[in-house]
């Protein structure tokens, strides 16, 4: 039997979508009570996935962009895209946070993103590029549950977003169009670093659930494509 | 020239009351200057937008006005544009005009200003213009932020081939900034301390997400990106169509895509009803019919984008465009094996409107029938003339009636004709066997074509109908597809009638009839020669009622059985070509005609046999030489088949070579053969000869020679030749007298290996080496292990053996009597010394030497482990002889005479033969089991005997057993 990608993309689609209503079957959480490790595995492994998946998707969406956003050495100061989460802190700052703390923003910045991307994939003008973030946008929410699994599995609360903090994509040329290509730019760049920091700090974690833990050492910073 | 001047100069009078006249009207001279002049710019398209009033119009006043307009850029003493707009202005008009800029307005600060004059024809000449107005200015820049670094236009859409200005404003003069197209450094023109601008000539589309233009410094890059369109395409094959006579279709090929997110907007507007429609794709548009009964549209099309209007109008008759939907519900009724009736469905067109539709009868892809019937709903057609059992397409469209347009789409339906009986007698030949005077039929036929069955053929009824005996039918059914049955028939006339069935009913009969007897088969065998085309023959009628000839062949003759193929021809036809696909080159073929009568009975006419195309044998015959004499010998291939060659066999080529000399024999001509060799070759013209005798040959002389066929097409293949070498010529006498003696050598040779034996024995017998004897081990190991010849001593006898000699002077020590009438000389005669139990019998006969030259006492120590001499002992041969009475009385009688007889060194010795038992050794234990016939021999001491005591024959007054004993193959035995 032949598997297109589009299949593969499908069976993705699946295992995204299970892994959301993980958290949500009481009687998974119940059996046998094998803790938090797997969940996090699990999450650890989604984002390593996510991480190959998007390096096909933005070398296609960049080159649909046009050149300067899709040459290598591309590397631009970042301006104007405040609004979206930063993936990059201090390590000293990284280190103090705690478990909690990591998920949740964690969690923040994925939930921005995904909302963002699906802008992106609105606006998107061939079929193909559609489908791709389509797909892309399925696997992050399949992300995001499995951080609210690996949050409640640890007793931690899901974020509440603030009323009147929503992202909002405004369809329309809020700035020019130079402005918002290079939006989009930052967007697959951001998603990447904090695709980069969650594999970091689900692997922490990982270890962490796993005594004795081994000491980490990280260091955070921007990646290019 | 006077007239001239004269009336100018009454024109000129005539207009100065026309000036004083337009004086008062106007007053004075009139202050016209553009007033309330503002300046706004209007970025997406990089315009300066003018607006101003020319004040001082008196009411309904209304003049032809020159606006000259001057745009300043940076200073307003830079003019860069001056140009003139003429315009008719009323009272209190404010007055619009648009200038496009080529460098984006932000770039730079613009300053505008006009002067008016009057271009009214009412007004004389000369004219003056006004005063200029202030210069206004225009400044975009103002409402930017404070961004470092600004690139303009932002987002501009342009044409593909056209020409775009870009420029960029950089708030910091230290900056180095660069400019990219695309990833390709571009250079600029400084118009200002702050600003530069970048011509982009015959700008091309890249992509639709635009072409991108940015400078970066040291900050953040700016760019735009620059939306390029194609140039849209006029919308080519535009028409319309109806296919209800409610809505209308328009179509049209919009050419390629211009390449823009942004699609160009295609409307469709009728001029006749004054009403337009956005059409909602770019290729199609639906036109609402309306029921005030208008038949004539003249449609517009227009292609709009940003750039260019494209339009392109026909003039359309609703009528003369209907396209009817494709009907429906095609489906046959009564279907019988010739006719069917075909119904279909339509949709109703405007007011059930008529249609012409079309409909065609397919059989095996083709059109083979195609009718026009015109309907308004329901379609029903009758198609006759159809072949039975046999699968059809009908398919449908339709067309407007009134006026025809263009087809509706085809709808299809298969159906298949019910069966019939087949149309036509099945083709049946015959091949006719005489087993035992009784004639063997076999009937074939072929299968029927698929235009005669009507059906699928079931079986064949085969009815033999004996002619001779009026009721006599015979009705044999054979199930399809077998093509042939055989019937074994008596020696009467027949005629039988064979007929195909389907489901329906039996095809016409085929009729053949056969005589009992068999016909003429003495018939010539002609030749014939094949072509491409097959076999083409001819033949001569013999009687003038024949209905027909019939020619039979086999297609592959050379496998058997035989398939019989024949062909049919009319009773007129006395010739005909025989093709087939299986005819080969190389191979004989056998034609037979036969003559049918009127009875249709076939006689045999003529036989035919040739070949498509002659080939040269493929083998040649073995040749066998015989009859070898010293000057001839014989070849013969007597076995050689010349029917089943590749050709007819025209006659045979004898090769001949001799090393005795290069001239050829009689008859024989030289040739040289494909390895360059001379030999000589001898041509035999009949195919029949298969002999040839060779003469005039050298005795002791070396022939080769080699036989080949030949045939039109060549000889056969070169063999190896075979070697014959003539005898010499007193060779046969030599054989006759070595051959015989040969033979009598060899006889008399097996006759004495045979009898060497007895030759031996007669001529040198072997003479026992008594160091050799075996008895010796016996005697070694029981008392003198270094004894190297046996003694008398240690020979203890048991037994006595007496050979009598025939002159009766040898008289043997021996415990046996016999009468000569009992022993007949050949057994020895035994005497035990030892008691033996009277009752006892052996298992068997048993053999035991004894020595008869010893006579001691010792002798009693030794123990015979044969069976004892008894007279109750029938199974052993010795029995009868060892009576002990006898024995005794002979010993007494005879035995010490003849020693005293005997001379010393005289006497030849007669041994006699011992054997020692390994049981026997054991001289202590007596007999438990009678001994085995081997084991119970036993050594017994021997001494020499005067050979004349015992060589003489026996004769018939000879004493017991006397030439018995003396024969050591006896002994041994």
């Amino acid at each position: 039997m032949d598997l297109r990608a589009g299949d593969s993309w499908g069976m993705l689609a699946c295992l995204c979508t299970v892994l959301w209503q993980v958290p949500a079957v009481p009687a998974l959480n119940r059996t046998g009570d094998p803790g938090p490790g797997p969940s996090i595995q699990k999450t650890y492994d989604l984002t390593r996935y996510l991480e190959h998946q998007l390096r096909s998707l933005a070398g296609t969406y960049l080159n649909y962009l046009g050149p300067p956003f899709n040459e290598p050495d591309f590397n631009p100061p970042r301006l104007g895209v405040e609004t979206l989460p930063k993936a990059t802190v201090n390590l000293e700052v990284w280190r103090s946070l705690n478990d909690k703390l990591r998920l949740t923003q964690n969690y923040e910045a994925y939930s921005h993103l995904l909302c963002y991307l699906r802008g992106l994939n609105r606006q998107a003008a061939t079929a193909e590029l559609r489908r791709s973030l389509a797909h892309f946008c399925t696997s992050l929410q399949g992300l995001l549950g499995s951080i609210a699994g690996v949050m409640a599995a640890l007793g931690y609360p899901l974020p509440q977003p603030l009323p009147g903090t929503e992202p909002t994509w405004a369809p329309g040329p809020a700035h020019s169009d130079f402005l918002q290509k290079m939006d989009d730019f930052w967007l697959l760049k951001e998603l990447q670093t904090w695709l980069w920091r969650s594999a970091k700090d689900f692997n922490r974690l990982k270890k962490k659930m796993q005594p004795p833990a081994t000491a980490v050492t990280l260091h955070l910073e921007a990646r290019g494509f | 020239m006077a007239l001239f001047a004269v009336l100018q100069t009454a024109f000129l009078l005539a207009l100065l009351p026309l000036r004083t006249y337009q004086s008062e009207v106007l007053s004075e001279p009139l202050p016209l200057t553009p007033e309330s002049l503002s300046v706004s710019i209007n970025s997406a398209k990089q315009c300066l937008h003018l607006q101003w009033t020319v004040h001082n119009l008196d009411y309904h006043q209304e003049l032809k006005m020159v606006f000259e307009i001057q745009i300043s850029r940076f200073k307003a003493s830079d003019v860069i544009w001056t140009g003139n707009y003429s315009t008719t202005v009323t009272q209190n008009q404010v007055l619009h005009w648009s200038w496009e800029s080529e460098l984006p307005l932000e770039c730079a600060i613009h300053f505008v200003r006009m002067r008016t004059m009057v271009d009214d024809a009412r007004i004389p000449v000369p004219r003056f213009w006004s005063n200029w107005s202030s210069w206004k200015k225009a400044d975009a820049q103002n409402s930017l932020g404070d961004h470092p670094l600004y690139v303009f236009p932002k987002d501009k859409l342009v044409e593909e081939g056209s020409d775009v200005t870009i420029c960029y404003i950089s708030r910091n003069h230290q900056d180095n900034i660069s400019c990219y197209l695309e990833d390709v450094l571009t250079f600029g023109k400084q118009l200002d301390q702050s600003v530069w601008a970048f011509e982009l000539k015959n700008i091309s589309f890249l992509r639709k997400t635009g072409t991108n233009f940015y400078c970066q410094g040291q900050g953040v890059p700016e760019g735009v990106v620059l939306f390029v369109s194609k140039v849209l395409e006029e919308p080519k094959n535009f028409s319309c169509e109806t296919r209800d006579l409610k809505t209308l279709t328009c179509t049209w090929d919009p050419g390629d895509d211009t390449g823009l997110i942004q699609l160009p907007s295609y409307t469709l507007f009728e001029s006749f009803s004054r009403k337009k429609t956005l059409c909602k794709h770019r290729n199609r548009c639906d036109w609402q019919v309306t029921q005030d009964s208008q038949e004539m549209y003249n449609f517009t099309l227009v292609a709009e984008n940003y750039f260019r209007k494209r339009s392109v109008s026909i003039l359309f008759n609703l009528i003369h465009g209907v396209h009817p939907v494709a009907p429906y519900n095609l489906f046959p009724k009564n279907v019988s094996a010739t006719n069917a009736t075909m119904t279909w469905k339509v949709h109703s067109i405007g007011n059930n409107s008529a249609l012409l539709c079309q409909l065609q009868l397919l059989g095996e892809g083709k059109v083979i029938q195609q009718h026009n019937i015109s309907i308004r709903v329901n379609g029903e057609y009758l198609l006759s003339e159809l072949e039975p059992d046999t699968e059809y397409m009908a398919r449908v469209r339709c067309a407007y009636a009134d006026h025809f347009w263009k087809w509706s789409e085809l709808i299809s339906q298969n159906f298949t004709t019910a069966e019939a009986a087949p149309s036509e007698a099945p083709d049946v030949w015959r091949d006719v066997m005489f087993v035992s005077g009784h004639p063997t039929v076999t009937l074939f036929w072929k299968p029927l074509s698929k235009v005669h069955t009507h059906g699928k053929i079931l079986f064949y009824n085969v009815v033999v109908e004996n002619l001779d005996e009026a009721s006599s039918l015979e009705v044999l059914s054979v199930p399809a597809p077998a093509n042939s049955t055989k019937v074994t028939l008596n020696q009467s006339s027949y005629q039988i009638h064979v007929t195909a069935h389907n489901s329906v009913g039996p095809s016409p009969a085929s009729t053949v009839a056969i005589s009992g007897h068999p016909g003429n088969e003495n018939v010539e065998e002609g030749r014939i020669n094949g072509t491409e085309d097959g076999f083409p023959m001819s033949w001569k009628p013999q009687s003038r009622n024949a209905t027909g000839y019939v020619v039979e062949w086999c297609d592959g003759p050379q496998n058997l059985p035989c398939v019989l193929q024949w062909k049919n021809l009319g009773p007129t036809t006395t010739g005909t070509v025989i093709s087939s696909g299986a005819f080969r080159p190389g191979v004989r073929y056998n034609f037979r005609i036969y003559e049918i009568s009127t009875k249709r009975m076939a006689h045999l006419l003529e036989k035919k046999t040739g070949y498509l195309e002659e080939l040269a044998p493929s083998y040649n015959p073995q040749v066998v030489p015989n009859n070898l004499t010293s000057h001839s010998f014989t070849l013969s291939w007597k076995d050689y088949p010349t029917e089943s060659q590749t050709g007819f066999i025209q006659g045979y080529y004898v090769y001949l070579k001799s090393k005795a000399g290069e001239k050829c024999h009689r008859g024989f001509e030289k040739t040289v053969l494909p390895d360059n060799s001379v030999c000589c070759k001898y041509t035999i013209d009949n195919p029949d000869q298969k002999t040839f005798v060779m003469k005039d040959l050298q005795p002791e002389s070396v022939y080769e020679f080699f036989v080949t066929p030949y045939t039109s097409a060549g000889e056969g293949p070169m063999d190896d030749f075979r070697k014959v070498t003539t005898p010499d010529e007193y060779s046969h006498i030599l054989i006759h007298i070595i051959l015989p003696m040969i033979f009598c050598v060899l006889v008399i040779m097996i006759a004495c290996y045979l009898k060497s034996q007895w030759l031996k024995d007669k001529c040198y017998p072997d003479i026992p080496d008594p160091y050799k004897s075996s008895v010796l081990s016996l005697i070694k190991s029981k008392e003198n292990p270094h004894i190297t010849i046996m003694n008398v001593n240690d020979c203890v006898p048991d037994a006595i053996e007496v050979v009598n000699k025939p002159e009766g002077s040898k008289i043997q020590f021996t415990g046996t009597r016999k009468s000569p009438t009992e022993t007949k000389g050949t057994k020895p005669a035994y005497l035990d010394l030892l008691p033996t139990e009277k009752n006892y019998s052996g298992p068997g006969p048993c053999i035991c030497f004894e020595n008869f030259t010893y006579n001691q006492a010792a002798s009693d120590l030794g123990y015979c482990g044969h069976f004892p001499v008894t007279s109750q002992a029938p199974h052993c041969p010795l029995g009868p002889l060892t009576s002990p009475e006898n024995l005794l009385k002979t010993l007494e009688q005879n035995y010490m005479n003849s020693l005293g007889e005997i001379p010393a060194g005289e006497a030849n010795l007669n041994y006699v033969s011992q054997l020692a038992s390994p049981v026997s050794g054991d001289k202590e234990s007596p007999p438990t089991n009678p001994p085995e016939p081997a084991l119970c021999s036993e050594y017994k001491m021997q001494m020499a005997i005067p050979l004349g005591l015992a060589s003489p024959p026996p004769s018939e007054n000879s004493s017991l057993s006397s030439t018995t004993l003396l024969d050591p193959g006896e002994h041994y035995h």
